[in-house]
């Protein structure tokens, strides 16, 4: 059931592009659009909009690398460590929980990390590889996805964000428990 | 909000970074100045003929751990060397950092003079009686301010990364704005936008139902859900784009872009392929076991954005400052 799962995702994936390319110019061919013209019409827009991003993310991981590279992040583990344990997160588990949302390059060193310690099949190796899965880099989208409209102002999206990673990061504890728990 | 969050950032890791350091000099964590013992293998027998000669340097893991007082290294440190004897009669050690050097060595050498190698001033030097082997005393070069100098590297790096990041977009940007150029004009995103009116209705109240962005935002929803990350992105920027063009005050957030973004940040998707892969190459027995408890992780993370996101635009705190610019606009902005 997950292996036929798997595998229509991945013949998904794999056809996806080239099928999204000739129906959307095919459509537009058929509906007599000038394909060509409207094409490159559209696509001079995407030197703009990735130079836009340029300030935004140099502000970001500017941030972040120097958070990451201080050491801080074995301070604030430290600091969270008991509240974790409460609720049964491993402690190996809780630098991956503050990393995601910060790092994607990061995250993605310590779930390599780790999982060479534990070994990928043990219950920590599971937990830290779901919660690679459970969300994405949120600084990094809000900086590229504001930056490339010029927005500043972040008003509710960054706590609305972390509040989504912490539970991101708590449903992956729970349902690891629940299916593999100790 | 985002302006605590940065400099917390910054001025937290600086800190942190400084402590760590005074912490270092103060343990001397790295043992400057101080000799360590170990066991000299050389090849060939130095005879007075030569000044440099390679060798291998041998310390038991017991001793090596108990000098700098971790517990990290777990076999016996068998290390390169280069031996030098200058003309002032002075003897060096060279370490060439490899494979089998100690981390410990490998993080002193990055921020020692030269990134591969280390070096030791020898104080001492006892030959057994065929030469072959030696009892070497020495001291390794001074390393500290490790912690600063890695926060002052990091922020040279990182801003470069954010300009190749950013300039690597440029092409599958391009691709795509085209083609979503072309499926606007022929009317196909209209189309696609018709079938999920229902539920855009619901999650974008202050975005026309019609509205090009709406197509957008289902285009960048579907290609995360489906992995396509570099389909994903700009079609992503375009629904902001497009998002941008109701927003009644420049450069703040409107609550449809929050709700988007918040979908986007909980990264629902069906396969994450990246963890995957890092699994089967750590050589798991079953490297997809984590599709459903991702699929579980980020449903998770997706409702309770959702409802952070509903939630927290009511409060006056985010509310206020758009109402307060967008005096006399027809935008209504607490849906």
């Amino acid at each position: 059931m997950v292996e036929l799962f798997r595998n229509i995702v991945n013949i998904i994936s794999v056809a996806a592009i080239p099928l999204l390319i000739i129906v959307f110019l095919g459509w537009g061919f058929f509906k007599k659009v000038k394909v060509y013209e409207v094409f490159v019409e559209g696509a001079k827009d995407g030197f703009t909009v990735a130079v836009k991003i340029i300030p935004y993310l140099v502000a970001m991981l500017v941030a972040i690398g120097i958070f990451r590279a201080s050491g801080a992040m074995d301070v604030v583990t430290t600091l969270l460590a008991p509240i974790t344990n409460l609720i049964g997160m491993p402690a190996e588990s809780l630098p991956m929980a503050l990393m995601r949302p910060l790092s994607g390059s990061g995250s993605l060193g310590l779930m390599t990390e780790i999982m060479k310690v534990h070994g990928p099949d043990s219950f920590i190796g599971v937990l830290v590889s779901t919660m690679y899965g459970s969300s994405e880099t949120t600084f990094y989208v809000l900086a590229v996805y504001f930056g490339a409209v010029g927005i500043k102002n972040f008003r509710h999206a960054l706590p609305a964000g972390i509040i989504a990673d912490i539970f991101g990061m708590l449903g992956a504890v729970f349902i690891c428990r629940i299916l593999f728990g100790v | 909000m985002l302006n605590y969050v940065w400099i917390g950032l910054i001025a937290i890791g600086i800190l942190v970074a400084v402590g760590n350091d005074i912490n270092d000099e103060v343990q001397n964590t790295y043992r400057n100045g101080v000799p360590l013992e170990a066991t000299l293998t050389l090849q060939p027998v130095p005879s007075a003929m030569y000044s440099t000669w390679k060798g291998e340097l041998t310390i038991p893991a017991v001793a090596f751990n108990q000098f700098y007082g971790i517990y990290s290294q777990k076999t016996d440190v068998h290390q390169q060397v280069v031996v030098m004897t200058s003309n002032k009669g002075v003897t060096t050690l060279s370490m060439l950092v490899g494979d089998s050097t100690p981390e410990f060595w490998k993080k002193m050498a990055d921020n020692a003079g030269q990134k591969d190698q280390l070096s030791a001033e020898v104080r001492s030097l006892n030959f057994s009686n065929d030469h072959a082997t030696a009892q070497a005393s020495f001291i390794l070069e001074r390393v500290n301010y490790v912690k600063v100098r890695a926060v002052t590297k990091a922020a040279l790096d990182y801003a470069n990364t954010a300009v190749t990041i950013s300039l690597g977009l440029i092409g599958i940007m391009a691709l795509w704005l085209g083609v979503m150029k072309v499926a606007e004009e022929a009317g196909l995103l209209r189309i696609l936008t018709k079938l999920l009116t229902p539920l855009t209705r619901r999650l974008f109240p202050e975005v026309p139902p019609d509205h090009p962005a709406v197509g957008a935002m289902i285009m960048n929803v579907a290609a995360n859900m489906l992995g396509l990350n570099n389909a994903a992105t700009p079609l992503g920027l375009k629904a902001m784009e497009e998002l941008n063009k109701l927003n009644p005050k420049v450069g703040t957030a409107t609550n449809a872009m929050c709700t988007f973004l918040v979908i986007n940040t909980a990264g629902l998707t069906f396969i994450p392929a990246t963890a995957i892969a890092v699994r089967a190459a750590a050589g798991s027995g079953d490297p997809g076991i984590i599709i459903g408890t991702s699929i579980f992780g980020a449903t998770c993370a997706t409702i309770a954005g959702l409802i952070a996101v509903k939630v927290l635009q009511r409060l006056p705190w985010y509310k206020v400052e758009v109402e307060k610019s967008a005096s006399g606009d027809t935008e209504v902005h607490n849906g």
